[in-house]
Parts: structure tokens; sequence; C-alpha cells
């Protein structure tokens, strides 16, 4: 192929444009073709038959059973399916709310024009985020055990005392959420930095003239100016968040499956996983995973309506 | 974004897929090059010993032992090759996790080929009646059993102005009342708790002593009405109430770690759980001794080793069981690493009798052992009984760390039960 810019005069001129327009017409399809293969090999076939499955009592080595929506009548009267949903929920919003302030403030910081040894400051906002999750989890554990950890040990010069994280409801989402938030922070201080460089500078000398301070430089510039970038946060921390799997599964090495001996921290995702690859319930696991599918297409539709809605207003 | 939201869901599925893709009976098997097979074991139980003990009778055979993980992790790994995977030759099974197996005979190889039904009898009749199916294939060689017995540490016994004697210390607890009145005296001494946990020493252990747990013989479950279960279920209780347990989960970090700082002198322990005594606490070395546990006789855990269906080498792999199950054989095991055997022909070997571990004061655990199991009335064992048994212990341990309430804990547990198994 070819790319002159004057076609060879024999060929008539009308020809050359036709074939070539259907080569460009085709081109952009053949290019994002071999996402859409993979797509539909890895996700849409085997999201397919988690359906399918989900209508079965489904021994992985044994029998295959239809049962047509059993299960998902079983799911709805299942009290540990809604506590796994509420613990989701309490762990996302613990850990996707202060994560976003902190990541809000920390950019309007590094994004100051008098900051020195701004790159490395602002790289090492990543190394969270690229410390393997497991050894996150065994420090953070560690930091809370009960009986050795450094927090409680802290705790007992000002007389509170060994309080055993792991056992209760609260204290087991909190520091589950410490551990997302810990991770995850500096990626999204990072995207919000990244929007905030776009923002002219000029604008900020001009409101330094007018002698707005650094809150009011925060509150009139730099947020409503993040406001698309703050809106795609709170959309894949939700799906992030509805997927918490590797904490929970980790900060408790004795009943690991259902995070604590009353489920105290078990999330949607660990419970599809205890019931599908600890009990070998496939067909119940399936179930749950289509519930979650539900969920998260849900949460993520609300998220579509309400970030149309709220269109910021520059001015 | 798209495709990460996605993915567990269809990872699960993609390992579903493969399940359909791959399930169902294969061809005709083959029976290898009979010069080395894939073996796949826990870890804690130490079967490097016994492959390079097998090694040296046959030095021609390879063996590839891959540890996979804990007992429950590795029968997790052995249904998803079951279910669509490559299997290995031989694996070895937690009594526990055998049920769900055997229920399902057709994923595995019948041992009577290759001539178990000949042997069978070399083996305690209630631990082979466990891996025999209903339809009577064999389908696993048991290695050995559990059989219980107290671990306690002379040395804080002593501070604590108990008896350090073994014989003396197994006369403090002829019953888990009695062990739970010394528990109260050391607690009382000592101001430390005496036992490390009330879920797996005392209602693990009281549950497995007796005629029937929570299946009756015909295979219903009764666990909410079996007078055993709710005997063992309210001295786990009681001994919580009476504040003498270290409320550490058994095999966590801090269990470990407490067994060498003396956070508990008293772990009950069935005869696999010595090695790991002597691995995670070394220099405890000593301090221990071996008393018998209170209720009599018992016994808790035990493993088999079974031959998948798709096997590539299964004829290298019953060489192996044949040669290292031989009574000779697991005694000879038992005398180097302490898993008892389960072959009753030596049960009387001098050998055995007067087999002394000096890493416990040189408690004769042969004859501690054997003795735990010479009383036992055997019970069954169903594919819901790790559940059953894991919601038991979910409930206990709630209460142990002070969130549940005793009174209704009973109930709690038996609702989650019935969520969770449906029956």
């Amino acid at each position: 192929m070819t790319t002159t810019l004057s076609p060879p005069r024999v060929v008539p001129e009308a020809t050359t444009r036709v074939r070539q327009s259907l080569a460009e017409r085709v081109a952009p399809y053949a290019y994002i073709a071999p996402f859409f293969v993979l797509f539909a090999i890895f996700g849409l076939v085997p999201l397919l038959f988690t359906f399918y499955v989900a209508l079965f009592d489904w021994n992985p080595i044994g029998e295959h059973v239809f049962i047509g929506f059993d299960n998902f009548t079983r799911l709805f009267g299942d009290a540990r399916f809604w506590n796994a949903a509420w613990n989701t929920i309490s762990i996302w919003l613990l850990s996707t709310v202060p994560q976003l302030l902190v990541a809000l403030v920390l950019a309007h910081l590094l994004n100051h024009a008098r900051l020195r040894l701004a790159v490395f400051f602002r790289m090492s906002m990543l190394v969270p985020y690229i410390t393997s999750v497991a050894a996150t989890t065994i420090v953070f554990a560690q930091l809370f055990d009960r009986d050795y950890g450094l927090l409680n040990w802290l705790l007992g010069f000002v007389g509170v005392g060994p309080i055993d994280f792991l056992q209760s409801v609260w204290g087991s989402h909190t520091m589950i959420a410490v551990m997302v938030t810990w991770r995850w922070f500096g990626y999204t201080t990072l995207l919000y930095l990244a929007s905030l460089q776009a923002v002219p500078r000029t604008i900020y000398e001009a409101a330094a003239v007018d002698g707005a301070g650094a809150w009011k430089q925060f509150r009139h510039i730099s947020v409503p100016s993040l406001r698309p970038v703050i809106v795609f946060t709170i959309v894949t921390s939700t799906i992030g968040g509805l997927q918490i799997f590797t904490e929970p599964l980790l900060v408790s090495n004795a009943a690991p499956l259902t995070c604590g001996p009353v489920r105290q921290c078990q999330t949607l995702t660990l419970f599809l996983y205890e019931q599908g690859f600890g009990q070998f319930q496939f067909g119940y696991g399936a179930a749950i995973g289509v519930a979650l599918f539900v969920l998260i297409i849900a949460v993520a539709t609300l998220n579509y309506v309400l970030s149309t809605r709220i269109r910021p207003e520059r001015g | 974004m798209k495709l990460r939201t996605a993915t567990p869901i269809v990872l699960a599925a993609a390992l579903v897929l493969t399940t359909a893709a791959c399930g169902g009976g294969g061809p005709a098997q083959p029976s290898g090059d009979g010069k080395s097979f894939e073996f796949w074991s826990f870890s804690g139980i130490n079967q490097k010993r016994t492959v390079e003990d097998y090694k040296k009778i046959n030095p021609s055979v390879e063996v590839k032992l891959t540890e996979v993980g804990s007992s429950t992790e590795t029968a997790q790994s052995l249904t998803t090759a079951l279910a669509g995977g490559k299997v290995p030759d031989l694996v070895l099974i937690q009594g526990d996790n055998l049920p769900q197996f055997v229920q399902q005979p057709q994923n595995f190889q019948d041992l009577r080929q290759y001539g178990a039904d000949k042997i069978k009898g070399d083996y305690l009749d209630w631990v082979i009646s466990q891996s025999t199916a209903k339809s009577g294939e064999i389908i696993g060689i048991p290695t050995d059993v559990g059989g219980m017995a107290v671990a306690y540490r002379t040395d804080l016994f002593k501070e604590a102005g108990l008896p350090t004697d073994r014989d003396e210390v197994s006369k403090l607890w002829p019953t888990w009342d009695a062990f739970i009145e010394t528990g109260k005296k050391y607690t009382a001494a000592t101001g430390k708790a005496f036992v490390d946990n009330a879920g797996t020493s005392v209602f693990y252990q009281a549950v497995n002593q007796g005629p029937q747990k929570y299946h009756d013989p015909s295979g219903n479950v009764v666990y909410a009405t079996s007078p055993q279960v709710k005997t063992a279920f309210e001295l786990a209780i009681k001994s919580i109430q009476a504040g003498i347990t270290a409320k550490q989960s058994s095999f966590e970090e801090n269990w470990i770690a407490g067994m060498s700082k003396g956070d508990y002198a008293v772990v009950s322990a069935p005869s696999w759980l010595l090695g790991q005594i002597r691995d995670y606490a070394p220099d405890t070395k000593g301090k221990w001794d071996i008393a018998t546990i209170p209720g009599g006789a018992g016994n808790w855990g035990g493993s088999y080793l079974a031959i998948p269906k798709g096997a590539a080498n299964p004829k290298a792999a019953w060489e192996y069981i044949s040669t290292m199950q031989s009574p000779q054989n697991q005694l000879a095991h038992f005398l180097d690493v302490g898993s008892l055997p389960t072959t009753p022909s030596v049960y009387q070997d001098p050998k055995l009798l007067a087999e002394k571990d000096p890493f416990f004061s040189d408690a004769p655990i042969g004859k501690i052992y054997t003795d735990s199991l010479l009383g036992l009335k055997p019970f069954l064992i169903g594919p819901d009984s790790a559940a059953i048994g894991q919601e038991f212990l979910n409930a206990i341990t709630n209460v142990e760390q002070g969130k549940g309430d005793p009174a209704t804990a009973w109930d709690t547990a038996l609702a989650n039960i019935k969520t969770a198994i449906g029956k």
C-alpha cells in the first residue's frame, strides 16, 4: 500500500477514491477488532456461561442439575448475602471518601508553583500503588494486630487498650478501608494533578493578585476545574470498591474465606469465592456473580445519570 | 476499566467454562512408564521424608512432589484439577475433605483393580471404610490416623504448682470438667491463659469422642439433636467462661508465636500436631510432655492417598502406595516422624510401644496414641461435616473473642449451619 499523494494518471480518479474510502471505512474496525475479539472470548462468553451455570445445582466433579431460578431465590433470602453486600458498601464508603479528599488536597499542594523537588514528591505518590497488595496487607495486618501490633502498643501508652480490630465490625472495616485508601490515594492524586496542570497558571496568579489565599484558590479554582475527573474517580472507585477481595482475604488468616468468625468483613466477591471455590457450589457462586454484575451495572448507571446532571458551571 | 470490572466474574466463569469443556470421563487410561509420577501433598505433614525413604528402596523412580498448601487448599486444588485441569498421579487427602470425593468415585481409580481389596484387612476397619464408596470402590489408602492426647508445658506447670509427671497430670483430668477445673487453678496461680483456644482444643476434641457426631449411621444429619455435639459445645463455652483460654486460633501466626512464648500451657495434640510443635517452637525442646486426653478415646484427622482417574502414571503411584503404606513401612514412618499407623497389626509391636520422643520429655507416644484409638467408637463423616464443624467453630470463636452471647451461641450456630448446608 502506497500513500502517494498524487495517484497515477492512468487510473480514473473516481475509482481510486472509492477503493480508498472503502479501506478507510474498514480500517478503524480492523484496528479495534483485537480488543473486541479478545473481549468476546475472555469476557462475554464466560459472562454468558456464568448466567447459564447460575441456573444449575452444579457440582464441579459430579452432577449438574437444572434448578431454574432457585439459586436466586435462595440468594435473596440468604442473610450472608445481605451481610456481604452491607460490608462491601460500608468498606467502600470508608475507603473512598477519605481517599478522594486526601488526594484532592495533596494534588493541590503538589501543584504549587514554588514546591521544591516537585518531581520527587509527585513520583513518590505512586509507591503505595506499585507495592504488591499482599505485601501491603501483611504489613497492615501486623500494625493492627491485637497482641503484637504497633498500633495497640502505642495505644497502650495512653492507657487505651488493646483493641481487637479484626474481631469487630467497625474495626475490621476501618482496617481494610485504611489499606485500600493507602493503596489508591497516590494514584488518584496523580490523576487530579495531571488535570490541575492543564489549568493555566495565570489564573492562580491573577487570583493571588486579587488577594485570594490558598484556601480560596483551592475552593474556587482547583475543585471546579477538577469536576470531570472527580466524577471519573468516583465511578472507578465505585467499581473497584464493589470488588474488594484481596485485603479481606488476607487480613484474617484463621478464617480467610469468611473474613472472621461471624463474616464481619466478608465482601461480596469473597462470598462468591467462598461459595464457589470453598464449598464448591458453583451454581450458587455463579448466582452471586450475576447479582454482583447487576449491582455494578446499576451503580454505574446511577453514576452516569448523576454525572450528566451535575455539569460543572463555569464562569 | 470495563475489563477490570468484569475480571473476577470472568475469572470464575472461565474456570467454570473449563469445567464444562473437559468434564466427564476420559478415554482408556494409560499406565505410564512406571518410572516417574507426580504427587500432591499438603504442607506440615512431612511427605518429603516418606518420598526420600521411597527413593532409597526404588532409586530408579522419580517422584515429583508438590506441597500445594494447607489440607483444605490441597483439596480445593484437587477439585479444580478434577473438574478440568491436569491431575496429579497421586494425591494426599485429609480425612475431613475425603467424603465429598468418596461421593463421586468416578473421579478416582478404583484401587481394587490393583489389589486394594486384598490388603484392606491390614487397615483399621472404620478408617478404610471411610474411603470406600457406596458401590464398593476403594478410592484411598489411609496413611495415618489422628489419635488424641494433650501436650503440656512442664516448666509452666511447675511454676503454677501443678504436678509435672505425665501420669499424675493425666489423673488431673479424667473428664473435660476436671480439665477446666485444672485450667482455673493454673490461671489463678499464674494469671496466664491455660489452653490455646476453646474451639479446636476443647470442642473439636470432645465432639470426636463418641459414636455419633453430625450424622446418624444411615447418613442423615443429626447435628442439632446429637447429645455428643451439644455436650462438646457446652464444654467449649464453659471453658471460655472460666477465662482459661488464650483466644489464639489454631495455626494462625500468633498461635505459633504463643507456642514458644508460653502464652498457653496446654494444647490438644493429635499425633500429627507433634511434628508441628517441633517445627514451630524448636527452642522449647524438652519443656513439653504428653498426657492423655480427657474423656478417653477419640480421633482427629488422618489422611488418605488416592489416584485420580486421569492420572498418567497410575501404576507407579500404586507401587508407591502399596510399598510405603505397608504395616512395616507405616511403623518405620511413625518411628521417624510420629504419624500414627493405620495398621493395627503394629500396635503391639515392641518398637512402637517403646518409642519415646525426646522433644516431649521422652513421652511414650506410641503407647499413648494407640491407647487413645483402642476404645474408639467410629462415627460417620459426611460431605457436610467440614462445613458443619467450621460453623460450630465460628460460633465458639465469636463468644471467645467477646462478641457473641454465650446464651444464644448454640442457636446461632444451628441457624448458620442450616443456611450453609441447607438442611
